[in-house]
């Protein structure tokens, strides 16, 4: 019982860090107007580039490095489409998010299957020691505490800095930013980069870290769940890392109920996290003034600066 | 369907391609289509289908060309691609994924001139057969070892689909773990997918942390589980291909799967114009299944067991699914002194009394 209790823990940490290091790139990209569609694509790309790192130099912060910027070498093709371009964001970030699957499968037909080491765990000294709630939360590699710390990070900076306040601006209302001098273009693009950033970082964590191996379809539609997160946390940090964990959480307490023979088709189990996002969209959404409230006005919007 | 179309299309397809290649058409390969669902690794199903693929190539060289498509999904693309496939001018595809069923049997249909063997399926036409390997008797002898090797009495399975062939596998353990060991308790998660290692993974570790000490991967086509067995320091099962370089101390044995024999078998028949869409079902006995990698931990007295089991079930005087067999609820399912028939066996949706959990319907 002990061991199963610890496994929930640590579990649902492996399973929501990546959900929520990636959602908390796109939660800034959404911030600043921008949808960005391309994350399961871009998780991919980090996570085969992060693969191919670590079995050619055998460490894992290179690995998680690589991933990151490959996240970002694809950022750029998408910002250029979307902001100069002025590409519909929805059809580009879905257009982008298949390149990037197919440049990950390219880029790892040689590597599939292939499994590599695992990175070296960092137990919190005296926390790790507790029965149950030691080894479930207090002992795990370090980016599984990084994240929601960057999470609150995160909050910090959009509540009380003048970066966040840009950002918030941008998206809200590029025009008023515009007026006022501030670079609807530039704060945009810095988005996009961090939040691929972000998904490469997030991909190249399952690929080296918690999975600890490469094949194509890896991702399996983690990134449209990051998208489907921001849309639960109503573009609110607190509600994303929530949401995160949340849906950690449901994904290993199924495999666990159903591992104790309980008689509930297992369909149904494995659909429950899904389910449960879509109700509490329905519910979140169900005021819409709420809604309005906390959404970026000009979410999704092309904003063409030279009109 | 009549020689006459057969000769029309042929003719038609040739004068079409003749402006094309501008090549004489006597010494046309035939174009042999494959659609994996998974993309070809090292080790797993895609991989023992490719294989397959290769002693086709090696056993009718110039006669044939082959041309795989890797990593479609069951869905509106493999219809898509299946089609094309036909459409290129493929004269025999290999559907290797049960879920190409529905779309591969309206093809067929469509394309009289063209043949298909399609994997786990359970229709046949005209030109449309079916393969299906026993994997279950391998099951039946890993199930053996797990029993014998289990210290704290737990196996675990991590389950890809409930389709009647994974079933039968999970009955087949469950049957051989109890008869090594009565006291042994089976824990079976169903990940509900074909490919998402990260989640089957996650099953793993899941049922590690409830105790299990020997761990089934049934029908994953990664080393996802074996490469957490080996971490975690159980034992593990896999399907598909040898994967002890994965796991080289977790690895209690690998329930392989080969389908060169048959593949060559069907191909030559489509060949000489005399496929008909037949069922294949080949097991321990005709080395369509095998298990590889035998953990050096199993003693010698626990292997000639196991051997001496695998000869019975070689030579049929030992059944997997022999009577008195009951199902969950504790209905009687196969009488004393009779055996399953296969129909049932490769339609089975019911599991093994003494199981726990329930099947998704």
């Amino acid at each position: 019982m002990g061991t199963t209790l610890a496994f929930l823990l640590s579990g649902t940490l492996l399973a929501a860090t990546p959900l929520l290091l990636a959602a908390i790139g796109e939660l800034i990209v959404e911030r600043s107007g921008i949808l960005n569609l391309s994350i399961e694509g871009m998780m991919a790309l980090g996570a085969v580039v992060g693969f191919a790192t670590i079995m050619a130099t055998g460490s894992h912060w290179l690995a998680l490095g690589a991933g990151g910027t490959a996240g970002v070498a694809l950022s750029v093709l998408f910002a250029g489409v979307v902001l100069l371009a002025l590409g519909n964001q929805v059809a580009t970030g879905i257009a982008v998010g298949i390149l990037g699957l197919g440049l990950s499968g390219l880029i790892g037909k040689s590597y599939e299957g292939m499994t590599v080491a695992p990175m070296k765990r960092m137990p919190i000294p005296v926390l790790s020691e507790i029965p149950i709630i030691g080894p479930g939360l207090f002992n795990h590699s370090l980016l599984v505490y990084l994240a929601p710390l960057l999470a609150v990070g995160l909050w910090w900076m959009l509540r009380s800095t003048r970066i966040g306040l840009v950002i918030r601006a941008v998206g809200e209302s590029p025009e008023s930013a515009h007026a006022i001098g501030y670079s609807v273009l530039m704060t945009r693009f810095l988005a996009i980069m961090v939040g691929g950033f972000m998904a490469g970082l997030a991909g190249a964590f399952i690929a080296t870290v918690s999975a600890t191996l490469w094949s194509d379809g890896l991702i399996a539609g983690r990134g449209w769940i990051v998208v489907a997160l921001v849309v639960f946390a109503t573009w609110r940090v607190d509600r994303l890392v929530i949401g995160a964990y949340l849906f950690g959480l449901a994904t290993i307490a199924e495999l666990l109920v159903q591992g104790m023979g309980i008689s509930v088709p297992s369909q149904l189990l494995t659909s429950i996290p899904y389910i449960a996002t879509i109700i509490a969209i329905s519910i979140l959404s169900m005021d819409s003034r709420k809604m309005r409230l906390n959404s970026p006005a000009s979410l999704g919007r092309t904003y063409n600066s030279t009109a | 369907m009549s020689m006459k179309h057969r000769m029309t299309s042929w003719i038609a397809a040739a004068c079409m391609a003749l402006p094309l290649t501008g090549m004489a058409v006597t010494a046309e390969p035939v174009m042999i289509g494959l659609i994996y669902p998974t993309p070809v690794a090292d080790v797993g199903w895609a991989k023992q289908l490719d294989l397959a693929r290769e002693a086709v190539e090696e056993a009718y060289g110039d006669r044939v060309t082959t041309r795989v498509v890797e990593n479609i999904p069951e869905g509106p693309d493999a219809g898509r691609v299946m089609n094309q496939l036909v459409a290129d001018g493929a004269k025999f595809v290999v559907l290797g994924s049960f879920g190409y069923m529905n779309d591969g049997l309206r093809l067929a249909q469509r394309s009289p001139d063209v043949d298909f063997i399609h994997a786990s399926g359970f229709r046949q036409t005209e030109n449309l057969g079916t393969f299906t390997a026993r994997s279950y008797e391998g099951f039946y002898l890993t199930g053996m070892a797990a029993g014998m090797v289990t210290e704290s009495n737990t196996i675990g399975i991590v389950a890809a689909f409930a389709i009647p062939e994974v079933i039968a596998e999970v009955n087949s353990i469950a049957l051989a773990a109890r008869k090594e060991n009565p006291d042994v308790n089976i824990r079976i998660v169903w990940v509900n997918t074909w490919f998402d290692p990260a989640r089957e993974q996650e099953a793993a570790r899941a049922l590690i942390s409830q105790g299990a000490d020997v761990v089934f991967s049934l029908h994953q086509d990664t080393p996802s589980v074996v490469n957490v067995a080996q971490a975690e320091g159980v034992y593990v099962v896999n399907t598909g291909s040898d994967m002890s370089a994965h796991g080289p101390d977790a690895v209690l044995g690998s329930v392989v799967t080969d389908w060169n024999s048959y593949f060559v078998e069907a191909v030559g028949k489509s060949l000489d114009g005399e496929f008909t869409g037949y069922d294949e079902r080949g097991g321990l006995a005709s080395g369509m299944v095998s298990v590889a990698a035998w953990n050096d931990a199993l003693t010698e007295e626990q292997m000639g067991r196991i051997e001496e089991v695998e000869a019975a079930l070689r030579s049929g005087e030992v059944h997997v699914f022999a009577g008195p067999l009951n199902d969950q609820s504790g209905t009687e399912r196969v009488a004393e002194g009779e055996v399953l028939p296969d129909p049932e066996i490769f339609g089975m949706d019911w599991l093994v009394e003494g199981l726990s959990g329930s099947l998704p319907q």
